[in-house]
């Protein structure tokens, strides 16, 4: 598997000393963002803790592929991403596991639903609800969309870099975005009918 | 009215000017409003939100309702630490 951004397949020189040097500098700040990434794509703690530890790895291993002075983080999570992929996607235990080709066709045939879409949710209901049930409204979306926003919303990263973590162009992270936002309002919509808060 | 587009008021802004009550546009504001609150905004795009931001309602409370939708996602959701024994196997593993 190739776990190099794909403009930076140069490989650099790196002395034994600067690998430990540059792991511990550029990538062991991102280990609490990477083991929530990792928590939420696999909804399970041991998967969770077996993936950051393959992925930390794995960046060790290929670590004359990273480009010093450009974001480890994005690098970090793209290699995370791809091992969530290849190794546990497989074998998830996710019961509305979703064929991504399925759901690409149905919500994101572009402007199709975008036109009168609007959910009936008001900024003061979402207000009152506590941050569990915010998680569960996120948990409750197909990885795919869950990605982009967990991606954008919790971490920051830019539409650029989401682009190069997810290997898609950007037109297709802000079609996915908005796609993603739109079903995670119908959940809030319904967790604040639940609770009340939207009567 | 000049107040800040991030906190508009609908009833202070009615008084002042005609609001719109429908949109007719609203998929293509919803992308601006979404690249506004991503920062991610064309200058284009900034000006537009700039100049017609307090004239529409429906927009208004979309801008309103998804602002409050990321900041619930960055600012309630808990965020773990990364359990130590997964540090401390990771840096075993490369030192070893």
């Amino acid at each position: 598997m190739s776990v190099a951004m794909s403009e930076t397949l140069t490989t650099n020189e790196y002395t034994d000393d600067l690998r430990y040097e540059v792991f511990n500098r550029e990538f062991m700040p991102h280990i609490d963002s990477m083991y929530n990434f990792a928590f939420r794509l696999t909804m399970d703690e041991d998967d969770a803790n077996d993936l950051v530890q393959d992925t930390y790895l794995k960046a060790f291993r290929f670590i004359s592929s990273f480009e010093q002075g450009t974001n480890a983080k994005a690098w970090l999570f793209r290699i995370l991403k791809n091992s969530f992929i290849n190794d546990y996607r497989k074998k998830s235990k996710e019961p509305s596991k979703v064929d991504y080709q399925e759901v690409e066709t149905t919500y994101n045939s572009e402007e199709a639903s975008d036109t009168t879409y609007t959910v009936d949710l008001r900024a003061d209901a979402v207000q009152e609800l506590i941050g569990d049930e915010v998680a569960n409204a996120l948990n409750a979306l197909p990885v795919d969309f869950r990605t982009v926003i967990i991606l954008c919303d919790i971490e920051g990263f830019t539409y650029e870099e989401m682009a190069k973590i997810l290997d898609i162009p950007i037109g297709t992270v802000r079609s996915r975005l908005h796609r993603a936002r739109n079903l995670l309002k119908e959940k809030l919509k319904s967790y604040a009918s639940t609770m009340g808060y939207d009567s | 009215m000049n107040a800040s587009p991030t906190t508009p008021s609908v009833t202070e802004a009615a008084q002042d000017k005609v609001m719109k009550h429908t949109c007719d546009h609203h998929a293509q504001c919803m992308k601006v409003i979404q690249a506004i609150l991503d920062d991610e905004a064309t200058d284009a795009e900034k000006e537009h939100f700039r100049v017609n931001m307090d004239k529409c309602i429906p927009c208004i409370e979309s801008y309103r309702l998804e602002k409050c939708i990321k900041d619930s996602l960055n600012q309630k959701i808990a965020k773990k630490p990364c359990p130590e024994s997964i540090l401390n196997t990771i840096l075993s593993k490369i030192n070893s």
